[in-house]
């Protein structure tokens, strides 16, 4: 099957180590990770002719001036404004524009320096600021125990399940020098751990942390002169809103465009070697597995059961911990599978490397409203 | 010293709604238009399924059923913490839309709220400002 994007290559991924706290600005992790994406690609600095980036922290700052601020000279830009989403809309985005011949390098990167008490005051949009929060509401915690009680309720999902999930991606992230998080979790860790929005417990939420994330993406013209290993963009999909007059679907609308994707990539979930979810919470896990067709509907706590998640299993998620554990860096948190999935692909995954890794799956979410998320993305990677 | 709780940001859209809790009603906007004719909120610039931007502010019934609820414990604003644990739900009104409020009484952690009845009732939320928190209804 021909591919949408057969002159645009990845070349290229960055990553900084995840820390609890930081005395470095956002732009200098955002240039960090750029540079050790760029060098990973062996590519120089200004060879770069696009910037994408995502980052709620990086106002008064915005891509042409970050352009600025790095001495990039862009002929494409994009700035994420849809949460962990934004990411792989972005790669998208600049895969249509180097098919087009618009650009040559472009860099898709992600960062942010949080912590739980900036992550708390941040500001936000009407539907969660004003007719959530001043009620009292409990942040994206709150949000996301509503949605993860209804889905127990309907599905009669009950804890040990979000458990095996959280377990799984632990043991993943043992394997992750970058990781925040590295000490084993057992169940009963993760049963007794303390309430934080009933149903969702403390290792059911993300820890805020400062980091970055990069990948480079290339024309062919450029990628040939290259010799390291690379990937492409197979296909990908976003959908915002959905469903526009349901806030308790207990979906963002995966299933709407990953029929599409599967179809233009020529794969299916069974050809996956990886899945790399935006693991928010494990409930958010969950919707998107059953969204992309890899459970059916209120089933995908079976996955956790029947397979090993791990990178050792049959069947990989989340293979550097996800920001379960490896953290959440703010916006980042939608580059991390990204990040992941090309690390794994261009077989620099180290010991957490899936053997003869060739496809793999990366599913985004974000931009939390009025009690959901409203964007929702997903793309298959692919080795060439 | 007690900290001031989080305010509405009230605008030319928004501002009857926030006026009519300070009249202890509960205002929504439903569609003008005859095709459509449907309540909606929060509030909006027009119709959000038919995109009229007729409509008018009518009260509600106040009447109600838990969709989903969560215990809070650590709010997003400080203010909150000397309230806590308390109930924090997702009520499908009778006239449709979703709202999000809180349940006045305390929190019980054997109570499953989902499914239960509620009727709207006014509470004040700081100076100037009354807001609609919901009692269980008595059976």
């Amino acid at each position: 099957m021909s591919n949408d994007f057969d002159n645009v290559f990845i070349v290229g991924a960055g990553q900084t180590t995840y820390e609890k706290k930081t005395e470095k600005p956002v732009i200098r992790l955002i240039w960090e990770a750029t540079r050790m994406a760029l060098d990973d690609a062996g590519l120089a600095w200004n060879e770069v002719d696009g910037l994408g980036v995502t980052c709620f922290t990086l106002g008064p700052d915005n891509s042409v001036t970050l352009a600025e601020h790095m001495g990039f000279q862009c002929k494409f830009l994009y700035q994420g404004m849809y949460g962990g989403a934004s990411c792989i809309i972005g790669m998208h985005h600049a895969a249509r524009a180097i098919q087009a011949g618009d650009a040559d390098v472009i860099v898709i990167v992600a960062a942010d320096v949080f912590d739980v008490g900036s992550h708390m005051s941040m500001n936000r949009n009407p539907g969660q600021q004003d007719y959530m929060g001043i009620w009292g509401y409990g942040a994206a915690n709150g949000v996301f125990a509503l949605q993860t009680r209804l889905y127990m309720e309907r599905y009669g999902a009950v804890p040990e399940d979000f458990g095996r999930l959280c377990l799984s991606f632990r043991e993943n992230a043992r394997l992750n020098p970058n990781a925040l998080l590295r000490q084993p979790l057992t169940m009963d860790d993760y049963l007794n751990a303390r309430q934080i929005a009933d149903p969702l417990r403390l290792y059911d939420c993300v820890l805020p942390c400062s980091g970055a994330d990069a990948i480079v993406m290339v024309s062919r013209k450029v990628a040939d002169r290259l010799s390291g290993p690379r990937s492409r963009l197979a296909a990908a999909g976003e959908i915002h809103n959905y469903p526009s007059d349901d806030i308790y679907a207990l979906s963002a609308g995966w299933e709407t465009f990953t029929p599409r994707m599967w179809d233009k990539a020529g794969a299916s979930p069974a050809d996956m070697d990886f899945v790399q979810l935006y693991d928010d919470y494990p409930v958010m896990s969950f919707i998107q597995l059953e969204g992309m067709g890899f459970a059916e509907r209120g089933t995908a706590a079976e996955l956790f059961k029947n397979n090993d998640c791990t990178v050792r299993g049959s069947f990989p998620v989340n293979t550097g911990g996800g920001q379960l554990s490896a953290g959440q860096c703010g916006a980042s948190g939608g580059m991390i599978g990204v990040y992941e999935a090309v690390t794994q692909l261009h077989g620099h995954a180290g010991d957490r490397q899936i053997p003869d890794c060739r496809k793999g799956v990366v599913s985004g979410y974000g931009a939390v409203s009025y009690g959901r998320g409203l964007s929702a993305s997903a793309c298959v990677l692919e080795r060439v | 010293m007690q900290m001031q709780k989080p305010q509405p940001r009230i605008n030319s859209i928004n501002r009857p709604f926030w006026s009519g809790c300070n009249d202890d009603q509960l205002l929504i906007q439903q569609c003008g238009s005859p095709a459509c004719g449907r309540w909606f909120y929060f509030p909006r610039a027009g119709c959000p399924y038919c995109g009229a931007t007729e409509f008018s502010w009518k009260p509600a019934s106040g009447e109600g059923v838990i969709v989903t609820y969560t215990v809070v414990r650590r709010p997003q604003h400080p203010s909150f913490a000397p309230e806590l644990p308390y109930c924090f739900i997702a009520v499908k009104l009778k006239e449709g839309p979703l709202m999000y409020s809180r349940l006045r009484r305390g929190y019980s952690p054997e109570l499953n709220l989902i499914g239960k009845k509620v009727s709207v009732v006014f509470t004040e939320h700081g100076p100037g400002q009354r807001l609609p928190f919901f009692d269980l209804e008595e059976r």
